[in-house]
């Protein structure tokens, strides 16, 4: 697959990837190296993983990291219970249970990473969030995305049976470690730009006034140049030109206060909202009328 | 007679020379650039079709770049390296040669020469692998001190007065606050908190994770003493002598708040926090502080902002672990012995202070002096005009 027709595939799948985009993810597969993705909350980190397994009818296998997430809950498990229970069953018998019967694969818990490791079929493996995970678990991760191996002391090393393609995330809550990042090929993932994220909505939308769609998109666009605490994403566009076709809205309404209440899809914080009375709402609306989308959204040819 | 491009253009191109000279420029500029990097630029090169080339501006740009400031700096490092005619202020000596570096050719000519089934792809060990003399290119520019391993992100500091920043600084004062906060001794603490590796058995929660397994404690649960980064608070003189300075202080006092999680007030004749206002990186954050302190009349009242300071904002946190850096002139309207009184009181809270001045000379204000006769109160004077002070005193800011 060349990075146009797997730009295409995204585009199928439902995410409109930038051919910038594209391409690093195609070299991600090409060279077998992860990616990792950094960007701002809401701009379809997440979801280029998804879109990306779909795009590839791969299975899609997630670790969402969080503080304190150990070897347990990402790698793999001992079933303790499972072994103890093994060990009773047999403890009448004249057949003794050995030790290495319990360290068999039967009563190896996978968690994600090892999922990824072990699947019969190549999958897209995200590692969601990994900025939120300990710098210990980081360590861990080395291993995995430098080898596409996981060591199980008992069992020894698992090689993975096919290189996963591997999508790790990042909202940069803590500076992740150069090792890391240097195992990675890199993304940041921007806001779009206007004709791009009304092709998103469009595409995610379809149902949704074409007329409405362009001029809420526009209205989100000037609001991010505002010095929000938190800027709206895509997801909140989405959510927000979804309510307003949900009322019933044509097209954008004049009165800023027929929009107060959908606003909560895009301001997150009370300091937003605050700063964001019906006065610069009324501005910011305004503006839509200055330029079109189809004025400057480039002609073809 | 042709232009010195012209025949530059016609010379033959070197891939793997231009290449590895575009990987140098990188490394200079601070981006950890090494030979696997080099590598996959070649990979990457060789894999994307002749017609595509222009796309490995975003190929490169995922290999390269390890952050969102990388990220940002890519564009204008690319075009500089290999569109060198359309940045601006770059000059031309004339009857000078310089090696051609048009990627389209260098693309063609690696195809030619490394592509499988070339004739010179036998002669490599792997028809990827940079080959040794360019190698030796990079050795030669790992020599300076601040490339060591062939990749580093260290640049070297400049004298440049603060009140001549440029926004290449700020890069630079990151890296140098990052490395500041790496090199804070970190203090134990009376807590103890959940760690595979620690030394005191956790038996609460061993018994809790012992229930899944029928009561037996398969799984032990060790603690281990929380060791911690010492508090940082950053005071901020923006009165009117302060006035050329006090910006290029809130960039630094912001870099330490993204670093070490620092607390930041201004102050002249009140006390404000300026934190919340620092954290997000926006263009408004200068005429935020200035709506703060907008109201605060004229005059320096730093004994009263201190007082303030340790009295009210930072009454719980101010402990043997915390450092107070105060950015000031010293030039206090307040009477002389307060300011000396008023730092006895935060010091008497086990707080280590260091006071940072732009001037050539240690403030020698009344109430300086005061300070300074009295021993013991701050544990540090010293200069901060240029990242270069910056950088020699992070030794002394543990």
């Amino acid at each position: 697959m060349t990075d146009a027709e797997l730009r295409e595939s995204l585009h199928r799948a439902g995410y409109i990837a930038d051919e910038a985009l594209a391409t690093t993810l195609w070299l991600a597969g090409e060279l077998q190296r992860p990616l990792l993705v950094e960007g701002d909350a809401g701009v379809g980190k997440t979801a280029l993983a998804s879109a990306l397994a779909r795009a590839s009818g791969l299975q899609l296998i997630r670790l969402q990291c969080h503080e304190g997430l150990d070897l347990a809950q990402a790698a793999y498990e001992w079933n303790y219970a499972r072994q103890l229970l093994a060990i009773r069953l047999h403890e009448n018998s004249a057949q003794r249970v050995a030790e290495a019967d319990l360290f068999a694969r039967d009563y190896l818990l996978e968690r994600p990473l090892l999922q990824a490791i072990s699947s019969d079929a190549p999958c897209v493996l995200l590692i969601d969030e990994v900025d939120r995970a300990d710098e210990a678990f980081e360590a861990f991760l080395l291993e995995v995305l430098a080898d596409y191996q996981i060591t199980v002391p008992e069992l020894g090393t698992l090689k993975a049976k096919h290189i996963p393609h591997v999508v790790l995330t990042s909202n940069g809550t803590r500076e992740l470690s150069d090792a890391l990042r240097r195992r990675c090929l890199y993304h940041y993932l921007d806001y779009p730009s206007l004709a791009r994220e009304v092709a998103i909505v469009r595409s995610t939308l379809p149902q949704a006034e074409s007329g409405l769609v362009e001029q809420a998109v526009e209205f989100v666009q000037r609001l991010r140049r505002e010095d929000l605490a938190k800027k709206p994403g895509v997801a909140e566009s989405l959510d927000w030109v979804r309510a307003l076709h949900r009322l019933e809205f044509k097209a954008l309404p004049d009165d800023p206060l027929a929009l107060s209440g959908t606003l909560a899809c895009l301001l997150k914080t009370r300091e937003d909202r605050f700063q964001l009375g019906p006065e610069r709402v009324r501005q910011l609306i305004e503006g839509r009328r200055t330029v079109g989308v189809a004025e400057k959204a480039p002609q073809p040819g | 007679m042709p232009s010195t491009e012209s025949c530059a253009d016609r010379a033959a191109p070197q891939p793997l020379e231009a290449i590895a000279g575009f990987a140098a420029m990188l490394r200079e500029h601070g981006l950890s650039v090494g030979v696997a990097e080099q590598q996959a630029f070649v990979r990457s090169a060789l894999r994307l079709p002749l017609e595509r080339c222009e796309m490995l501006d975003a190929a490169w740009r995922a290999i390269a770049c390890h952050d969102a400031r990388d990220w940002r700096r890519w564009p204008d490092l690319f075009a500089r390296y290999w569109h060198p005619q359309r940045t601006r202020g770059t000059t031309r000596v004339s009857g000078q040669t310089r090696p051609s570096r048009n990627l389209q050719q260098i693309v063609q000519s690696l195809h030619d020469s490394m592509a499988p089934g070339a004739p010179r792809a036998a002669a490599a060990d792997t028809a990827l692998q940079v080959p040794q003399d360019t190698l030796l290119q990079d050795t030669n520019a790992a020599d300076l001190p601040r490339a060591q391993g062939g990749a580093s992100r260290t640049e070297a500091l400049h004298d440049r007065s603060l009140t001549q920043w440029l926004p290449q600084d700020l890069a630079q004062l990151e890296r140098l606050a990052e490395q500041i906060s790496k090199t804070m001794r970190k203090r134990l603490t009376r807590r103890w908190h959940e760690h595979s590796s620690g030394r005191r058995l956790d038996v609460r929660r061993t018994l809790r994770a012992s229930l899944r397994t029928g009561g037996v404690p398969v799984h032990p649960a060790w603690r281990t003493p929380r060791r911690e980064r010492p508090r940082l608070f950053i005071l901020v003189d923006v009165s009117r002598s302060m006035q050329t300075h006090a910006q290029l202080f809130l960039r630094i006092a912001r870099a330490f708040v993204t670093s070490m999680d620092a607390r930041v007030f201004v102050f002249h004749t009140r006390l404000a926090e300026v934190t919340p206002l620092l954290r997000s990186d926006s263009a408004a954050v200068q005429e935020k502080v200035n709506a703060v302190t907008a109201g605060f009349g004229g005059g320096t009242r730093i004994a009263t902002s201190v007082a303030s300071f340790h009295a009210v904002h930072a009454r719980a946190q101010l402990t043997r672990r915390s450092r107070v850096w105060v950015l000031s002139d010293g030039f206090d309207a307040d009477e002389p012995h307060c300011l000396a009184d008023e730092l006895a009181c935060v010091r008497s809270r086990g707080a280590r202070i260091i006071w940072l001045y732009p001037s050539a000379q240690p403030p020698a204000s009344q109430a300086m002096q005061a300070v300074n006769a009295r021993s013991g109160l701050v544990e540090r004077q010293r200069r901060l005009d240029s990242l270069r002070d910056l950088a020699a005193l992070a030794d002394q800011l543990r």
